[in-house]
This record gives structure tokens, C-alpha cells and sequence, in this order.
């Protein structure tokens, strides 16, 4: 009986969930809405063409430095559990990795790559 | 009503305008209306509201502009000038006629629309499928992704070459005549690749008037186009102009975000008297100082008066020009009057010039007292000189827009439109001729 009783409350409560998604689905769909509510505003321009386009997407040169960078830091984390155990020469090795960065970073600077455009 | 009904109700009316002709002056005073929110896109209005007379350019884009309005959603039309228009404001659903300027009669038919009271406006336009989905199967179905058919019925766009030797989508684009940034009527065609504009041409004019159509309702500078053929009172001319930079000044500042400025603005131009020069003055100097300003107007659209044929007005002047038709004009010459001019030629010098040129408009007010101006060949106009048979300034403004647009980002783009303050009503009007002595 108990088995049952488990059953049926799954049963209902699928039940509802299914009504509710069914109503949230017309009350919220755009497809209730006609065709020329559905597209895009252009100051009653309308499109001519699928908006679906490949763009430059400008900001790829900052994106990789910011990898670059973000990277640093995860090594930096066992860097810094060993520190103590190795002294100077774990803080002469991190000061060559940050200078062969810090010479990544000016060369994409003198290259205009942190210019938007 | 209930509670969430009341909150919706209180808030600022959101209204989108869409300006036909003789509207614009009507449509700037929105901006000076308390509880009123002047909006851009008409996604974020409630209300459309339409100012002066829609030409038969303008009903397609207005029925389509209509139905973009999110639910509830509502027409009021304010009737400025000369009457006509009501053939084609019929083809929009329940459109009520207010009062011009009353923003009370706005905030009544928006809490009507939100309590319930009054029903929301159907689509204007028959739900008809332009493009309808085309797969490459013979009965439209099937295909691989969205490159196998025609995706929602509409072609992928062409590629085209950008400066980093990349081929990439340019995509078509037909902007206005009511875009929301954009000045009333201006069309533009233009090819984008992302954000940046790579070709761009104007649209024809809505407001061209053709054989049979009623005459142009009234210009925002039908003081200056009047002045050709009639006199008119120095001071009146010049406190149109004060008052046009000032509007134009406040349309910048709502541009670049500065909302609250622009409505201060927007406000002191509607008041302007010629006893506020020094006010101007000081106002000119802060805007001027403003670091962020130039930071986006610095460079922007800069206009050379030898390759862009521009021997004359504002746009000239901010270029370094020393040409202003009051120069030769006898009603001035007691005045003292001397053209200001920038160097630059950029956004940042047009926006410098007009506010200092507001300032100087109103000490030649307040110096000019009663003194009237003859009818003469050329007015300076608060864009240009105006003549008899010469193109309107904005006839001129509009004919050098598409190539400072070129190569432009869209937000540059959009600081261009607004520096040139053009006005397409203006560039389809005639200036009238000269009355005979």
C-alpha cells in the first residue's frame, strides 16, 4: 500500500509539473505573438537578412592575455606550498616566469593588441 | 485595482514618439513633461505617440514600429500644424487624439491600459509570414543546421573582406525613419560587419512632398525660413537659435547617458530669455570641461570643409570657417556681431561650437532690444545660411553623413548623426524666395 501511495505521488506530481509547463509555454512563448511582432526593431526597418553572422569578435587578443595571466596564478598555488622549502631558488624561478610574462604582455602592448579596434 | 496594477500605474509614463510632419518642435517638449519617460525602442513604451502628420512614406514603418510596442500597448496622437493625415492614421487600431503638451491626459490613458480599463491594441499588421521557412526538401523540409535552408525564411548574409584580412558577414541593414536615436525620418541603408559600419547610404526621404500631397506643416526653423521673405525681430531670431542649440545640446547629452543634465537643459531651453547669456556662458564652460564628453566625441567624425564642399554654417565654423551670413547682414553690423569659430572639426568642436554660439545668441538678443531685420538674400539659419534657391543646411549635412559614417563603430556612428543635428523635414522643404522690393 505504501508502494502505491509513493506511486501516485510521483504520478500527481508529474502530472502538475506537466500542466504547469504546458501553461508557462503560452503564456510566455513568442510564437504566441504574430509575425511582425516577432521581429527585431530597426525603426520600422525591417530585415532583410538572417541576423545569424560571424563578427570579429575584437576583444580575442585581451582574452588570450587574460588566460595567459590567469594561468600564472594557478601555478603560482604549488609555487607557494613549496616556497618555504626551496627559499631563493623557488623565488629566482618565479621571478624569471613573471619577467618572460611581463615580456609577453609589453611585446602585445608595443603590437596595439590591448586597443579595442 | 490591484496592488501590483497601482505600482505599474504610478511609475513615469514610458512613450515612444514617432514624429510626421510639422512635429518635431512638439515631440522635444516630451522631454520637459514631468512623469514622462521618453523612450528609445518602442520594446520598452507603452505608449506610441504619434506627433504631426504621417506622409504615406512613413505608414509602413509606423504600422511595423506599432506592433513592436510589448503589450499592453496604446497610439495617441498629438495633431500639430495643419490637419490631414486621418486617412492613414485609420490603418492603426483605436487611435485617440490628445491634447498637444498635456501630460496628464498621457498618464490617463496609460493607467487606463494598465488597470484594465482600456483594452491593449491588436498587431496593425496581418500576421503573414514575409519569409516563411524554407528547407531545401520539396516540400520545405529538412536540411542540415540552420545553413540548410533558408533559416526563418531570410538569406545568410555575404561575406566581405575587414581590415584584418579576414572575410566576414556583412550584414544589410535598413535603420529608421523611427529609430530612436536617430533624428525623425532619416533612413539609412548600411552594411555592418559586427559593430562597425562599412557602407552606408540615405534612404529616401518620407518627408518629400509629391504631386497632390498637403503642404509641409510647420519647420522647428520656420522662424529662420521665414525671415527670407519677411522681417522679422533680431532678438526673435536669435533667442530660435539660443534655444535650438540648447534642444540640440540636451538631444547630445541624452545621447551619451547624461539623462538628468539633458533634462535641465531641455527645460532652460523651453524658458530661455535674453537676460540668461551668462548662464549659457557658464553652463558652456563646464560641458566643456567634461572629460568623459570629449573622451567620446574627441576624433569622431571629422569634417574637412574642402573635401566635404562645406564653405558655410555651424559645421563649417567648428572646422575653423570664419563664415556666418550675419556678417553681411545691416542688422547686425550694430551689434558687434563676430562669428565664433573652433578648430577640430570633430564631434567634440561641434558640440563647443553650439554652445558657445547659444551663449552669443542671447547677448545679441539682449543688445538688439526692438531692432528689426529687412528681408535679405541669406539668414543664417541655426545650421547654415538660408537662401533662395540654395539647398537647405540639411540638405547639405545629409549629403556628407554617409561617408563620415564609413568604417565607423556603431556607437561612433551614432555620435556623428547627432553632431550634424540634421534635420530631414528641413532638407525636403524650399526656402521661400525673397519678397520683391
Amino acid at each position: 500500500m505504501a508502494a502505491f501511495g509513493a506511486a501516485l505521488t510521483v504520478v500527481l506530481t508529474v502530472g502538475v509539473a506537466v500542466v504547469v509547463t504546458v501553461w508557462l509555454r503560452t503564456a510566455i512563448d513568442p510564437a504566441c505573438l504574430v509575425a511582425s511582432e516577432r521581429v527585431p526593431s530597426l525603426g520600422g526597418g525591417e530585415p532583410e537578412v538572417h541576423a545569424w553572422s560571424r563578427y570579429h569578435v575584437r576583444y580575442y587578443a585581451m582574452a588570450l592575455l587574460f588566460l595567459a595571466f590567469d594561468m600564472e596564478m594557478v601555478f603560482m598555488y604549488p609555487w607557494a606550498v613549496v616556497f618555504v622549502e626551496e627559499g631563493l631558488v623557488a623565488l629566482v624561478e618565479m621571478l624569471m616566469f613573471i619577467a618572460i610574462l611581463l615580456l609577453g604582455i609589453l611585446y602585445a602592448w608595443r603590437e596595439r593588441a590591448l586597443e579595442w579596434a | 485595482m490591484g496592488l501590483i496594477s497601482r505600482l505599474a500605474a504610478s511609475a513615469d509614463v514610458p512613450v515612444f514618439p514617432v514624429v510626421g510632419i510639422g512635429g518635431r518642435t512638439a515631440a522635444r517638449s516630451l522631454a520637459t513633461l514631468g512623469g514622462i519617460r521618453v523612450v528609445d525602442h518602442p520594446r520598452a513604451a507603452v505608449l506610441m505617440l504619434l506627433v504631426g502628420r504621417p506622409t504615406r512614406s512613413l505608414l509602413r514603418p509606423l504600422l511595423a514600429v506599432h506592433d513592436q510596442l510589448s503589450g499592453p500597448r496604446c497610439t495617441v496622437w498629438w495633431r500639430t500644424g495643419r490637419d490631414g493625415g486621418d486617412e492613414l492614421v485609420a490603418a492603426l487600431p483605436a487611435v485617440e487624439v490628445l491634447p498637444v503638451g498635456d501630460a496628464s491626459a498621457l498618464r490617463r490613458v496609460f493607467t487606463e491600459l494598465v488597470n484594465g480599463a482600456r483594452a491593449s491594441d491588436p498587431p496593425a499588421l496581418d500576421d503573414i509570414e514575409t519569409t516563411p521557412w524554407r528547407g531545401v526538401g520539396p516540400y520545405g523540409q529538412g536540411g542540415s543546421g540552420m545553413t540548410g535552408g533558408t533559416p526563418y525564411g531570410r538569406p545568410l548574409v555575404g561575406r566581405a573582406p575587414d581590415p584584418d584580412g579576414l572575410q566576414l558577414d556583412q550584414l544589410p541593414l535598413q535603420v529608421g525613419p523611427f529609430f530612436g536615436p536617430f533624428p525623425p525620418g532619416l533612413v539609412l541603408h548600411l552594411e555592418v560587419q559586427g559593430d562597425v559600419v562599412r557602407h552606408a547610404s540615405l534612404g529616401e526621404n518620407p518627408f518629400t512632398r509629391w504631386p497632390g500631397d498637403a503642404p509641409l506643416g510647420p519647420l522647428e526653423s520656420g522662424v529662420f525660413f521665414d525671415a527670407v521673405a519677411e522681417v522679422a525681430p533680431v532678438a526673435g531670431l536669435e533667442l530660435a537659435r539660443a534655444r535650438h542649440h540648447l534642444r540640440w545640446a540636451s538631444d547630445a547629452l541624452r545621447l551619451h547617458g547624461l539623462c538628468s543634465p539633458a533634462r535641465r537643459l531641455a527645460a532652460l531651453a523651453e524658458r530661455i530669455a535674453p537676460g540668461d547669456a551668462e548662464l549659457v556662458v557658464r553652463i558652456a564652460r563646464q560641458l566643456g570641461r567634461s572629460r568623459s564628453l570629449a573622451s567620446v566625441m574627441r576624433g569622431v567624425g571629422v569634417v574637412d570643409p574642402e573635401r566635404h564642399g562645406l564653405r558655410q554654417g555651424i559645421v563649417a565654423r567648428s572646422t575653423g570657417v570664419p563664415e556666418d551670413a550675419r556678417l553681411s547682414d545691416p542688422a547686425y553690423r550694430p551689434l558687434g556681431f563676430e562669428p565664433i569659430v573652433h578648430e577640430g572639426g570633430d564631434a567634440w568642436a561641434r558640440f563647443r561650437q553650439r554652445l558657445d554660439e547659444a551663449a552669443q545668441a542671447l547677448i545679441l538678443a539682449e543688445r538688439a532690444g526692438e531692432r528689426i531685420r529687412a528681408p535679405g538674400p541669406a539668414v543664417e539659419g541655426p545650421r547654415g545660411a538660408l537662401a533662395a534657391g540654395a539647398p537647405s543646411p540639411s540638405g547639405q549635412l545629409l549629403g556628407i553623413l554617409p561617408e563620415l559614417l564609413v568604417d565607423q563603430e556603431w556607437g561612433d556612428a551614432l555620435t556623428i548623426v547627432t553632431s550634424l543635428d540634421l534635420d530631414v523635414e528641413e532638407a525636403a522643404h524650399e526656402v521661400p524666395a525673397e519678397a520683391s522690393a
